[in-house]
């Protein structure tokens, strides 16, 4: 019948010494108990809002007590919340705790803490109706939060949009598993060729392409000390590139920081045997094929290529050479860098093509190798780690350089006759020993040989390489002032230290001048043939002439 | 059949009355006249009558099944009359329970109560939570309340066919219960024609009882709510005619200035930043001069009244430093707000009841629950604070001013009350401070003395609130025995007592020309007292809980009142009604407040945010609100201006319309 049950009423009566209290006389002032609480509850919250506060306290009660003439609740105040106990043998009786303390306690307990004096402080809330950014003042986070809520007081709801699933099929979590598996696990199994056959002509492998991408980058960065590994992970990408279903050029931002890494990286590999060259080498093709592919479409491919392509792709990746080639020059130009980073700008820059090899590498060519030949000598270094990676730079610098004469070779060539195959082949053979100044070891000069054809191969892919170098020589005009004043800088700055070091006499020194004059001018197109080839074959010696041997009529110069 | 029905029903009745002797004297006498076979015929309706009335005498049972019929008619009835119908279902409630208490089925009324609150909880929560508890006859008696509910009507205003589709129902049903609470409680005022829209219908909220008549009585009277004669503005405006004479002269010393000044960039850069600074000066100057012209302007609109009180002679230092004010005043409007420089306290132990600002913002005191009132002066904190930090950083500056407690009072302590302290008021002059108090006094003190000067008594009650008079001499109290008194602050005795308010009076204001004062009451009604005859002129009906807080125009055209639950209200004082509530704020509105020109209204609230609105905005939407019959309310808040969790207790405008705001830092422990 009432908030209050009958038993509360029982109790009280034998609290105060009443024992034998009859079940109606309880039922009939339940009700009526219920009523005064509520009376003084009611009068006790308009206490609360006079004193400008939002929850009641025990002095709102007293207060609204007094205002009925009747005694306030005495007793002395805790802190600590009331402690109910089930009484013993009830159910459903509960009772305050009330430890007995000895009054000796209290008197000898240390005093509490004056509670601090109330104070006041002023600042400017708002001046002129904009709220400054003080530590008084709210964030300004807060008025945005108030005017949501008034946005939903006057019915207007806030349309809240929920970022959407990515949902991945089951069969794709399976084969994305697979796969993951297989290239960390079994690199060089038939399974994982087959898996990289499987990504290279699937179609349908769109919704992994985000997956893949970031499995390639974590893994490369946890894998630089497994070659195996990123050898895998380089193939795993480069299948995702000859994959046309895909649309792979969504996430060529996101895949080209670990291929560059694989390329430009201080140490891969942890074992002395490791072949980490072929492995930045291949790496180097892939970035090559990735900007011709897409940097370089709308130039390349200028016929063939529709315009809505062209508007499609051009804006978002028409600085991605530029960007990779910045790379790879800065890693080149750095002295700091380890020889295995020079390597893999070299090989990267070489990639991209023989206009960059004239841009960036010849004319910085004679002031590197004279800072490279130390470096050669089993006299000055001992390491023969040290000395075979010189000589791995070496080798790229010769490819590098060897192409470059090459393509100019073939150019000129091309306006008089196409050269003829017993010539090429009967050259091919002769090995003559090279200058006393350039000593090397018998193994390492097998190891350049091992790498000429390949590079032979490259360079001559086609007409078509001399189309694109056309025209990518009308378009990189423009920034080839920069290029040019900062590799001259460095440039001098170089030679002027060697001279410093070696006492160059006249004669030297004159043709010193001579060659540097004619490998700054490099990047010219209209450059005198004859003397470029002169000039590469006087700082590589007898070594780049398997490169020019092709035309008789170019011996002349020598 | 019939006969048989009717033998058995009066005998039963004979029984249940315990007429022993007329029930042996009716059967023998029916059964003398079964003999008689002519005269064995009764009418039928006498038959159908005495069948009725049996049935009323079935139990408590009726006002329930009563009235959950006339609910599902009412909810399923066409929506074009639905939300006429709709109003008559509270008072049938409230009754149909009252009466349950009042017969004893006190069970029954629980039950009762509790399967029909929700239909009436988001209109009347406040009235239902005191009904409550009513569970017995005599608490019907003692809670008046509920006594005043009985002995009253409540109107329902409602179209002609609505009216008959209800009669015909109830009819229908032979609902005679409820047509009996209806024709007892509820007064109709049927109107022809179409039923009126609900938003159309300034009374969906009505008063309870005979007093709603009384209302409209009321608000039909005169008042005349103009400015006072001879007041300040008047006199600014009478110099304003003779500034425009001088500001032709300041033109022409302005000219001569423009040709020094180019003669002076001519000459070198250096010269020629100090002439970009006194140009800057000039149009400076400049501007106070045209927005003095447009407030010159505004004034006139108001009319004139004469004062019905004796005012006090202003000094002349007064005088001048009013009239300095209102020339130098910021024109604000919802383009140009105000600058809010807010004072915070620090270490209140949640005693702080009520804070008070003076007009110039030099003063602030604060009245606590432990029967202090304390004033801070801000212009010596000011001098502390620059002496302290000549030498040391911030910190320390801030860790010893916070650290005087021992060594110095920042603060003057007035005591004197035995009980909380609940409103403070500053005089216009701010040479005097009036405190009331849970002890039913109010107290009067000097900040030059430092002393108590008077103690008025006359309330039985704790006083909720004071307020002095906009020319200062004369306060108005408001108290919790229902009355608001008029006091003169040279006489011990109320000059005036305002009854009429059936609960407590929880706020009371000034109009601006001291001819009436203003009382929020918790009976949710806001009244407007004329303080010559000590009548009720004006009554404002339409909030749901207790008002707390109240602000008057500057040109006594409008009054704002703002109430528990957050909502603020706008009226116009000479027709009674509601222009429109201003809705955002979320709890307590502790505190509103007028600018000086009367363009922007401020208000503090609990949920510790400074609101600022448009009120020209307010008066344009309820011009269109008549037309669209839709207002947006988002339109009239300017800005809303948050504290890092401090309750805004008080807003005060100076004269120069400077917004001071007040509140208690809250832990959030």
């Amino acid at each position: 019948m009432s908030f209050v049950p009958k038993e509360t009423i029982e109790v009280i009566a034998q609290s105060i010494g009443i024992t034998n209290l009859s079940p109606d006389v309880a039922l009939a002032l339940a009700p009526d108990l219920e009523y005064r609480i509520r009376e003084i509850m009611q009068e006790s919250v308009k206490c609360m809002r006079h004193s400008m506060r939002t929850f009641l306290t025990t002095e709102d009660v007293d207060t609204a007590l007094a205002l009925r003439n009747l005694e306030p609740i005495y007793g002395s105040t805790s802190n600590d919340p009331p402690q109910f106990k089930r009484a013993a043998g009830h159910k459903d009786l509960f009772y305050i705790d009330d430890k007995d303390v000895d009054i000796k306690d209290i008197i000898e307990a240390p005093l509490p803490k004056a509670p601090l004096d109330t104070s006041i402080t002023s600042h400017w809330l708002a001046i002129e109706g904009v709220q400054p950014a003080i530590p008084e003042n709210a964030p300004v986070e807060a008025p945005s939060e108030i005017r949501k809520s008034e946005y939903k007081e006057d019915g207007l709801p806030v349309d809240v949009k929920l970022p959407v699933k990515h949902l991945i099929t089951r069969e794709l979590q399976l084969y994305y598993e697979k796969i993951t598996d297989l290239t960390l696990n079994k690199p060089g199994s038939i399974p994982f060729r087959r898996a990289l056959v499987s990504l290279a002509t699937d179609s349908g492998l769109h919704p992994l392409v985000p997956y893949f991408t970031f499995f390639v980058a974590d893994e490369v960065a946890q894998n630089l000390n497994n070659l195996a590994v990123l050898f895998a992970l380089m193939r795993l990408v480069r299948s995702l590139l000859q994959n046309s279903q895909i649309h792979i050029e969504l996430y060529l931002h996101q895949l080209m920081p670990p291929i560059i890494t694989c390329i430009v990286a201080k140490r891969i590999g942890n074992r002395l045997s490791d072949d980490h060259w072929e492995l930045r080498n291949f790496s180097a093709n892939l970035v090559a094929s990735i900007c011709q592919r897409w940097a370089t479409g709308a130039h390349f491919y200028y016929c063939m290529v529709p315009k809505r392509a062209m508007r499609r792709f051009g804006h978002i990746y028409h600085n991605l050479q530029p960007r990779v080639t910045k790379t790879f020059l800065h890693s080149f130009l750095d002295p700091t860098k380890a020889l295995p980073q020079h390597y893999g700008a070299i090989k990267g820059i070489e990639a991209l093509g023989s206009r960059l090899i004239r841009l960036l590498i010849l004319p910085n060519l004679e002031p590197y190798l004279h800072l490279l030949e130390p470096e050669m000598q089993p006299e000055k270094q001992k390491n023969e780690m040290k000395r075979h990676e010189a000589w791995q730079v070496y080798g790229a610098l010769l490819g590098a350089a060897g192409q470059c004469v090459h393509e100019k070779v073939k150019m000129f060539s091309n306006l008089f006759s196409p050269p003829t195959r017993v010539t090429s082949r009967g050259s091919g053979k002769a090995v003559i020993a090279m200058s006393g100044k350039r000593k090397a070891s018998t193994d390492n000069l097998m190891q350049q040989q091992q790498q000429l054809p390949p590079m032979k191969k490259l360079a001559t892919d086609g007409p078509g390489g001399v189309v694109a170098m056309n025209s990518m020589l009308v378009d990189m005009q423009g920034s080839t002032g920069g290029y040019s004043s900062m590799m001259g800088v460095s440039s001098m700055s170089m030679a002027r230290q060697i001279s410093i070091d070696n006492v160059p006499g006249r004669e030297v020194g004159d043709q010193q001048r001579k060659l540097s004059s004619t490998l700054a001018q490099a990047w010219k197109d209209d450059i005198d043939t004859g003397n470029l080839v002169s000039s590469v074959v006087e700082l590589f010696g007898e070594s780049v002439l398997p490169f020019v041997v092709s035309n008789p009529e170019a011996c002349m110069f020598l | 059949m019939e006969d048989d029905k009717i033998v058995g029903y009066v005998t039963a009745f004979l029984k249940k009355k315990g007429f022993t002797q007329t029930e042996k004297i009716f059967q023998e006498e029916f059964q003398h006249n079964k003999s008689n076979t002519s005269n064995s015929l009764l009418e039928p309706d006498i038959a159908n009558h005495l069948l009725a009335f049996s049935q009323l005498e079935t139990g408590p049972a009726r006002f329930h099944d009563g009235y959950s019929r006339l609910r599902t008619w009412t909810y399923s009835s066409l929506d074009l009359y639905k939300h006429e119908l709709l109003r008559v279902l509270y008072p049938v409630f409230i009754h149909c329970f009252m009466d349950l208490v009042a017969k004893g089925h006190v069970q029954e009324a629980r039950n009762f109560f509790n399967t029909f609150r929700e239909d009436h909880e988001m209109m009347h929560l406040r009235d239902l939570q005191k009904l409550e508890g009513v569970l017995s006859p005599n608490h019907l008696e003692e809670m008046e309340f509920a006594h005043s509910l009985r002995k009253s009507k409540f109107n329902i205003k409602i179209c002609e066919y609505s009216y008959e589709l209800l009669l015909q129902h109830l009819h229908s049903t032979q609902s005679t219960t409820i047509l009996g609470i209806i024709n007892e409680h509820i007064n109709f005022q049927v109107t022809p024609g179409q039923p009126s829209l609900i938003s159309d219908d300034p009374e969906a909220v009505t008063l309870t009882g005979s007093s709603q008549e009384a209302a409209n009585l009321i608000n039909q009277k005169e008042i005349h709510w103009g400015l006072l004669e001879d007041s300040l503005e008047e006199r600014l405006e009478k110099a304003g005619a003779l500034l425009l004479d001088s500001e032709k002269g300041e033109g022409e010393a302005k000219e001569g200035e423009n040709d020094e000044t180019k003669k002076r960039s001519i000459e070198g850069g250096k010269q020629g930043g100090a002439s970009v600074k006194k140009v800057k000066k000039d149009k400076g100057g400049s501007a106070t001069g045209k927005s003095a012209k447009p407030e010159a302007s505004t004034v006139p609109a108001a009319p004139r009244v004469k004062p019905e009180l004796p005012l006090p002679v202003i000094p002349t230092e007064v005088e001048q430093s009013v009239l300095e004010d209102l020339r130098n005043r910021v024109q604000l409007s919802s383009v140009a707000l105000p600058s809010v420089s807010f004072y915070t306290f620090i270490n209140t132990h949640n005693g702080l009841s009520c804070s008070s600002i003076s007009h110039d913002g030099s003063l602030i005191a604060g009245g606590f629950s432990d029967s202090s009132l304390k004033v801070w002066d801000m212009a010596k904190l000011g001098q502390q604070a620059s002496s302290l930090s000549q030498g040391e950083n911030d910190t320390s500056q801030n860790e010893q001013i916070f650290g005087q407690g021992g060594g110095k009072r920042q603060y003057t302590l007035f005591q004197g009350h035995s009980g909380p302290v609940y409103a403070a008021s500053f005089s216009p002059v701010g040479d005097f401070i009036l405190s009331s108090s849970a002890d039913s006094t109010i107290r009067l003190w000097s900040t030059k003395l430092n002393a108590n000067l008077v103690c008025y008594k006359g309330h039985n009650y704790p006083v909720w609130d004071v307020q002095f008079s906009p020319v200062g001499h004369y306060f108005a109290s408001s108290s919790h025995d229902r009355t608001a008194r008029i006091w003169s602050m040279d006489r011990i005795q109320p000059l005036r007592i305002m009854a009429g308010h059936l609960s407590d009076v929880d706020c009371v204001q000034w109009h601006a020309n001291c001819n009436y004062i203003a009382t929020g009451s918790s009976d949710k009604t806001v009244r407007l007292w004329d303080v010559q005859s000590g009548e009720c002129v004006r009554v404002f009906v339409g909030h749901r809980v207790m008002i707390l807080s109240l602000a008057m125009s500057p040109d006594g055209r409008y009054m704002a009142s703002g109430d528990e639950d957050g909502t603020i209200m706008m009226w116009d004082l000479s027709s009674g009604r509601c222009l429109t509530p201003l809705i955002g704020h979320t709890s307590c509105v502790w505190s509103l407040a007028f600018s000086s020109e009367g363009s922007i209204i401020a208000s503090g609230s609990a949920d510790c945010t400074v609101k600022l609105w448009d009120v020209n905005a307010s008066t344009k939407v309820s011009r269109a609100e008549e037309k669209s019959g839709s207002a947006n309310s988002r339109l009239r808040s300017l800005k809303t201006l948050s504290t890092k969790s401090t309750p805004v207790y008080s807003l005060r405008f100076s004269r120069r319309n400077l917004l001071f705001a007040a509140g208690a830092l809250s832990k959030s422990g």
